[in-house]
């Protein structure tokens, strides 16, 4: 497993700060208590059993939803800040199933990405189209840039939201579950991309994901979320089943019952 | 207004007389020679432009059908109007229409109803408003009503065309600086949010302009057909478009078709404009529609048929 990326940013401020977060949604307690610090050029993996808050955590770190407690910091700003156009990329789970009736191509969508509250009304921006090439050649998607969203298959088409996300050159890229829906060969390629995002571009990844084996190939760093963060460190100390259900507070009731999560898909 | 339309028209008359003597038919050549028919003429293609590319918007949204319902609120504007008396009864539907899709965009964006819901209330409410005013203050559907319904060219004056022109071109350069904002929204909202764009706003004003713009429609293609401008020309550019830039392009090249085409068959065959022209764009999407399943036959093996 890879090192974490200490030496190079020791002195500068966390890109991402969690403190003491609670979250009720419909009068549900779905996080209890977060703690959660990123540092520059990480590549941090968010696992948990479906329904444990990984969604909700991640949209109250990027401030569509309000924690009722405790606070969050990117780049030492709240969310939502004005400071923070274009320093975050997000890749939701609905690029995945991306509207089927759009006529769009890669191109296109890729340069949505370069729009923000800033210049969203200049008309042509130089920068603009050097930061849309580099995004595409990023994702290895120049092939088929000028082909529509819709003809491309399942892995290519997470790579052009990934792009997307690469085109505004944010530093710090969420995901969520961008492995759903694609393939093995797709997965796998999609994870060197990712891992190649965070060595050579300087990308800090944070992915949420409920297939374990593939973000274990990958990420420096896991969180287990179920309500509370059960597990936080370096991959090759992520717990097995056994102790993951001891974690979990899931008794052994017999001796095969912790199958149940290992891999859902 | 400050008259916009009679300068524009003013502009482009002596280009449309040139062309008169290439025109074919025996009625249809009138709308490049009279001024009537000018104006007629010229209102039909500002809103089919502004149409086409709205239309690409709405369709994307799945919005289809909010034209239809602004419509009928445009109608019992109308109405209101027709009764108090007023001369330029399309103000009144501006104010209804407008006041309608900002209403339609808060009780949707508070979640207090999903979908359609609210446009079909606002729809059917007003249109009664409409007829119920029109009843007790003793009229009836006269033909200068009817030409709101179904449409009549004819009956657009320099009052109205100043109107018309006035929001087709302040609509077009709303559309111009707000599309990619309003693509970005739609493909991703809480990536658009995280972009820093006024996803909120963005949705408001596009819910204005898109009321101003059925207003502009109205007395084009009546307010029973303003779906067939808005809706069914950029609905056959996503037929063979493979990209958005091409679906506003198609959008365009169909819209203007189905305008020309029906009205030099209206004015032919002596029918109503607005229904001929709603005719030819559905007309079009079927020989699009047939066309391509055809080709997609010839091209591809017998049993890979999508």
């Amino acid at each position: 497993m890879k090192p974490i990326a200490v030496g190079s940013g020791v002195a500068a401020p966390p890109i991402l700060n969690v403190n003491g977060v609670v979250v009720n949604r419909s009068g549900k307690l779905i996080l209890k208590d977060i703690n959660l610090t990123i540092h520059r050029g990480e590549f941090v993996g968010l696992v948990g059993p479906n329904g444990s808050g990984k969604s909700t955590l991640m949209l109250t770190i990027l401030g569509i939803l309000n924690a009722q407690k405790g606070s969050v910091k990117i780049f030492d700003q709240p969310p939502q800040s004005n400071q923070l156009i274009g320093k975050i990329g997000w890749v939701s789970q609905a690029a995945s199933n991306l509207p089927k009736d759009i006529r769009i191509t890669v191109r296109e969508m890729v340069e949505l990405g370069t729009i923000n509250g800033k210049n969203m009304f200049k008309y042509r921006n130089q920068g603009r189209q050097q930061q849309v090439d580099r995004a595409i050649a990023m994702v290895d998607l120049e092939p088929v840039q000028h082909v529509d969203i819709a003809r491309l298959s399942g892995g290519q088409r997470q790579r052009a939201v990934i792009a997307r996300a690469l085109a505004s050159e944010a530093e710090f890229i969420l995901l969520d579950e961008p492995l759903v829906g694609i393939d093995r060969d797709a997965r796998n390629a999609l994870l060197k991309l990712l891992d190649r995002l965070c060595h050579d571009e300087g990308k800090t990844i944070f992915m949420v994901s409920h297939d374990l084996a593939a973000i274990r190939q990958t990420a420096h760093r896991m969180v287990f979320l179920e309500e509370s963060i059960r597990f936080d460190g370096p991959t090759d100390t992520f717990p097995d089943l056994v102790e993951l259900a001891g974690l979990r507070g899931i008794g052994p009731v017999h001796g095969h019952a912790h199958h149940a999560h290992e891999e859902e898909e | 207004m400050m008259g916009l339309g009679v300068i524009l028209l003013d502009l482009v008359a002596p280009f449309m007389e040139t062309f008169a003597p290439l025109v074919p038919g025996d009625v249809f050549p009138y709308f490049f020679k009279m001024e009537l028919f000018q104006r007629a003429l010229l209102a039909a293609v500002l809103v089919t432009i502004v149409a086409g590319i709205l239309g690409t918007y709405l369709l994307i949204q799945h919005l289809a059908l909010i034209g239809d319902g602004l419509a009928h609120v445009s109608f019992g504007g109308v109405a209101v109007g027709i009764v108090l008396g007023a001369t330029s009864p399309l103000w009144y539907a501006l104010v209804f229409s407008v006041t309608a899709a900002i209403l339609i965009h808060e009780m949707q964006s508070r979640e207090m109803l999903t979908g359609d819901a609210s446009i079909a209330i606002f729809l059917t409410g007003m249109l009664a408003l409409g007829l119920v005013i029109l009843r007790l203050s003793g009229g009836g559907i006269t033909t200068d009503i009817e030409g709101y319904l179904f449409g009549n060219l004819l009956l657009i004056d320099e009052s109205s065309l100043d109107l018309i022109t006035a929001i087709c071109l302040s609509s077009l350069i709303i559309l111009a600086l707000l599309g990619r904002s309003l693509l970005a929204v739609t493909i991703d909202p809480v990536a658009a949010r995280i972009q820093g764009l006024p996803v909120q706003n963005i949705g408001l004003l596009f819910s204005i302009t898109t009321a101003a713009v059925v207003v502009s429609m109205v007395q084009v293609v009546g307010t029973l057909l303003v779906t067939a401008l808005l809706v069914t020309p950029s609905a056959t550019a996503q037929l063979i478009s493979r990209s958005f830039r091409q679906c506003l392009m198609w959008s365009q090249v169909f819209g203007l078709l189905a305008v020309f085409l029906g009205l030099y068959l209206s004015s032919e065959l002596d029918t109503g404009s607005g229904s001929m022209i709603a005719l030819v764009a559905a007309g079009i999407f079927a020989v699009v529609a047939i066309t391509q399943v055809v080709i997609r036959r010839l091209l591809q093996p017998a049993d890979n048929i999508a």
